[in-house]
């Protein structure tokens, strides 16, 4: 594979998909009093890769915030030696400047790259490839196994390095033929795809992953059994309760992998219930930082939950998780908002939602989907407010939720017509009032209703039936297909609906 | 001449082996030698008719066996030695079954001698079906004459009051299928007299017996079909919808072209009566719905009834193809009662909008056609609303209302069928056939033992359909 196509799998990729996702207009996130945001304690969370991907994506969607942003990530591309990510930051923060009017500044008057810089990157680039790649032949030429399998390693690093994703994740995956444990390079991959924002392809080595934790699962018992002979007790104990911690960590991993995949195709309720799963902040191990943040965690397991659960169900989740309470601590705001939603606190709800949509906005995993969270939270709060209600004006529900009459006429109006409200607006008095039914009438309407359907169902069938008897059967024709009949009988009633 | 022979009325009408002028005396065709070749003139068979006026089912078996096959209708259709007609010196209602042999002879045979048009509507309006009874297939030609007879005279119409005449007669009553069905209903939907066939249409067909009438079953596709075309053209949605249903859901080893053209009516007018298609009973066959996956028909289904700019850009892409099979304007119609779906999903939604509102709502324009619209659909019942002077629109929930005569009428109903099914059960119970397949699964593994009576609806609806399995004929 060429390093052009890797470059369209990697960042390319990822600011395509921010485009899909939005596909009209371009997505702005202003950042001001009203929804603050503080980008160096933001993106001091995270190191390495992540941080210059988030960095783009907000040079992507916040002018305000574009000039720091690109500066900051001029420095860490620096401590990198993938230029792709520079063509993607240059490419990133020139639309943004088209888009907002050419008012920011030229990227290459705030910060440049030294052009030195760049080329030798490349040259070492190019020289270290060459070198591992002619390594790797003259392993497999030799046939040593183990060498084999690390030369595949360091190439998978390397490419994983230089942001040619496809090839690194085809390089760990081939060593991983070549070994017995193969956790860790599994590890790698869900890394790699999470930072490419791969989430389709997730599925496909979670499951791996999944298989893999079992079977290493079912051999550590074997072995046990084989050094029993040796090995004194307390040691075996010692090294199963080591066992089963990395267990306990590579399945955290595995469920926040899957967590990743449900958010990428929208299935805001599986998202949650892995988050809920995930074990202590600890058991990440270097996924913290690397490709995620535990604030982040807390923000999405809580977004994901308020939008795709139903209140008693989250209730009974949030209870059950052990270790959500701890990844809750570093974003004060979401247990806030998690507090109001329960006290059926609405406009709170709503207003954290508000407030901190810049924060959410600027996420890069999140971003596609905060619309969408919203308006599933929001229709959340209508329902649950409506419910004890038979009639409502519509004024005091705007007054409830903040908004005018008019959004809230609109947003009920659409509960109704997708069957989330029973009710019925009166539009010139402005009230919502709950259905009325005349069970005692309905049931008869029903009744009737069916009584008279199962009456032309018999007829129709008892006919059939006659048909059959008779032997009066559509067969195959003998010689000319059947459709040549068609014109010939249509034809004939031609005029009829013109 | 076959059953099966086309009767549409481009079809070359001439038999095969009579290409003789009529009035030749010595038929030139070879007269079989195991034939008796006694004397098969226009006048022996006259006095054959007359002298057995009274043993109508000899006559019958001696018109049967006494002409040759290939030739006999020729000769039937030939006039007397001195150019009289046979038909003249016939008595109708006393030599029905000769008058009928020659009739049909006459009208079918290539340049025969055409009988005059009273004498035909005379025929329909005397025969004695008892005797007609003796030769469905002569009946089925003399329909069919009937029907080329109109073309011939260039006035279609003219044929439905003999062919009326006859499918009113003939059968014991009108919930048998005959041949004449699909023949009368065409010629009424050809010349667009759709309400004469009314009340044929309206008595639902219950009873197929092929000793009276030699069917096949084109016919009952034909005549479901026709029916729903001339239901749908005057606009009897929901008898149109059953016409249709009843084609499409006709016993099938391989779906007919008939039924295909039947399933694209079926949807749109079920798009017109109900703004939706609903799903198809499972005894339908299976490749028919999926002939129609990725049609223009289909993507309409598809977009009906809310996208309305899709639409209009659907039927504007496919309006050949629509046209070109006849269904443009269902297509129209059912385009144009779009809003009204809209319309009604609003007053699910809101209790009271304004005239303003509900047309930005349906995207129309104008407040008087919405004012229009609205009129329409509250007088046909479908929405119940009041207009107010200053265009503030009042839906009302209407709870359906029952009389008690009204509930008791529909028990009563609900009674007399399960009473009918229950007969249909046992009389099932008896036939042989039945008893015979029914032993015969007996001793099978596996048999149960037959089903409950709950099961009669769904093992009816099975692709099998004739595994009846009854109880009480064991106990």
């Amino acid at each position: 594979m060429d390093s052009q196509d890797a470059q369209d799998d990697g960042i390319y990729a990822s600011t395509s998909t921010h485009q899909s996702q939005a596909p009209q207009k371009p997505l702005i996130v202003h950042v001001d009093e009203a929804h603050p945001f503080d980008l160096e304690s933001y993106i001091s969370n995270y190191t390495g890769r992540t941080a210059v991907d988030r960095l783009i994506h907000i040079v992507h969607v916040s002018p305000v915030l574009a000039v720091e942003a690109f500066q900051l990530a001029v420095q860490l591309i620096q401590q990198s030696r993938d230029l792709s990510l520079y063509t993607g930051l240059i490419v990133a923060y020139d639309q943004m400047n088209a888009n907002s009017g050419n008012q920011l500044p030229n990227s290459s008057n705030i910060a440049k790259l030294d052009q030195k810089w760049i080329d030798d990157v490349s040259a070492k680039n190019q020289a270290e490839k060459t070198k591992l790649e002619v390594e790797l032949k003259t392993y497999a030429n030799n046939m040593i196994k183990e060498s084999i399998r690390m030369a595949h390693r360091y190439l998978g690093n390397f490419y994983r390095l230089t942001g040619d994703y496809s090839s690194a994740v085809k390089h760990l995956t081939k060593s991983r033929e070549f070994c017995t444990t193969s956790q860790h390079i599994l590890d790698m991959c869900l890394a790699i795809m999470i930072e490419h924002h791969n989430y389709a392809n997730l599925t496909t080595y979670i499951f791996k992953g999944e298989a893999a934790l079992e079977s290493t699962a079912a051999s550590n018992g074997n072995t046990g059994n084989g050094q029993a002979v040796g090995t004194s007790n307390a040691t075996q104990i010692a090294a199963s309760a080591a066992k089963k911690r990395e267990k306990e960590q590579i399945q955290t991993k595995l469920d926040l992998a899957a967590a990743f995949s449900h958010l990428g195709q929208g299935n805001y309720e599986k998202v949650a219930s892995y988050i809920f799963r995930l074990g202590p902040p600890k058991d990440l191990g270097d996924w913290a930082g690397t490709l995620i943040s535990t604030a982040d965690i807390a923000i999405y397991g809580a977004l994901c939950a308020l939008a795709g659960m139903s209140r008693g169900v989250l209730k009974t989740q949030l209870e059950g998780s052990k270790h959500f309470g701890s990844y809750l601590e570093q974003e004060p705001y979401v247990r806030e908002l998690l507090n109001a939603y329960m006290g059926s606190n609405f406009r709170t709800v709503l207003e954290l939602l508000t407030r901190y949509s810049a924060r959410h906005y600027l996420d890069v995993h999140l971003s596609p989907h905060v619309q969408q969270l919203t308006n599933m939270i929001r229709n959340w709060a209508v329902v649950l407010y409506f419910q004890p209600f038979k009639s409502i004006r519509l004024d005091r529900m705007a007054d409830a939720f903040g908004w005018t009459v008019e959004e809230v006429e609109q947003s009920v109006v659409n509960l109704i017509q997708t069957n989330q409200i029973q009710g019925r607006v009166d539009s010139q008095n402005k009230i919502l009032q709950a259905k009325q039914t005349d069970y005692r009438a309905d049931l008869f309407a029903r009744a009737i209703k069916a009584g008279k359907d199962v009456q032309t169902a018999n007829r129709k069938l008892l006919l059939r039936m006659r048909l059959q008897q008779a032997d009066l059967v559509v067969r195959p024709p003998k010689q000319q297909p059947h459709y040549q009949q068609v014109p010939h009988h249509a034809s004939q009633w031609q005029h009829i609906f013109e | 001449m076959s059953q099966h022979e086309e009767h549409g009325p481009s079809n070359n009408p001439a038999p095969s082996s009579s290409s003789n002028p009529a009035p030749s005396p010595n038929p030139t065709v070879p007269v079989p030698p195991s034939n008796p070749s006694y004397q098969i003139t226009p006048d022996a068979i006259l006095a054959e008719i007359t002298s057995l006026s009274h043993k109508p089912v000899l006559l019958s078996q001696n018109l049967k066996s006494a002409l040759p096959k290939e030739s006999r209708d020729a000769i039937l259709a030939r006039l007397l030695p001195g150019g009289q007609d046979p038909l003249g010196a016939l008595d109708v209602r006393t030599n029905t079954l000769g008058v009928l042999w020659i009739l049909s002879a006459r009208l079918m045979v290539h340049d025969a001698a055409p009988p005059p048009p009273h004498f035909i509507l005379d025929f329909c309006r005397y025969f004695d079906p008892e005797q007609a009874k003796l030769a469905p297939d002569r009946v089925t030609m003399l329909a069919r004459g009937i029907e080329r007879y109109g073309y011939k005279l260039n006035n279609v119409a003219w044929a439905i009051e003999p062919l009326y005449l006859l499918l009113t007669r003939y059968p014991p009553d009108l919930s048998y299928l005959t041949t004449i069905h699909p023949i009368f209903l065409l010629a009424c939907v050809t010349s667009r007299h759709f309400s004469i066939a009314l009340p044929i249409l309206q008595t639902p067909i219950t009873n197929i017996d092929t000793h009276l009438s030699n069917l096949s079953y084109v016919d009952n596709l034909k005549y479901h079909y026709i029916g729903g075309i001339a239901l749908a053209a005057l606009e009897r949605w929901e008898e149109a919808e059953d016409f249709f249903q009843i084609c499409v859901g006709s016993p099938a080893m391989v779906p007919s072209a008939i039924q295909l053209e039947a399933l694209k009516k079926l949807w749109l007018v079920q798009l017109i009566y109900r703004g939706k298609t609903s799903s198809l009973p499972r005894y339908v066959h299976q490749n028919l719905s999926r002939m129609l996956k990725n049609t223009a028909y289909q993507a309409l289904t598809n977009a009906y009834p809310h996208n309305l700019d899709h639409l209009q850009k659907l039927i504007e892409e496919h309006r050949q193809l629509f046209s070109n099979e006849m269904n443009l304007g269902l297509v129209v119609h059912a385009f144009q009662r779009a809003p009204r779906w809209t319309l009604k999903k609003l007053t699910a939604t809101y209790l009271t909008l304004s005239l303003a509102d509900i047309a930005r709502e349906i995207k129309i324009d104008s407040q008087e056609q919405v004012r229009n619209m609205l009129l329409v659909m509250i007088e046909a019942k479908e929405i119940s609303a009041k207009i107010s002077a200053n265009g503030t629109v009042t839906f009302f929930d209407q709870p359906p209302q029952f009389s008690k005569q009204e509930v008791d009428r529909i028990l009563q109903q609900v009674q007399q069928q399960s009473e009918y099914l229950k007969h249909l059960d046992r009389e099932l119970g008896k036939d042989k056939e039945y008893i015979t397949k029914a032993l015969k699964q007996k001793d099978e593994p596996g048999w149960g033992g037959g089903m409950v009576d709950d099961d009669l609806f769904s093992s009816a609806t099975g692709p099998g359909g004739q595994q009846w399995v009854d109880e009480p004929v064991y106990i």
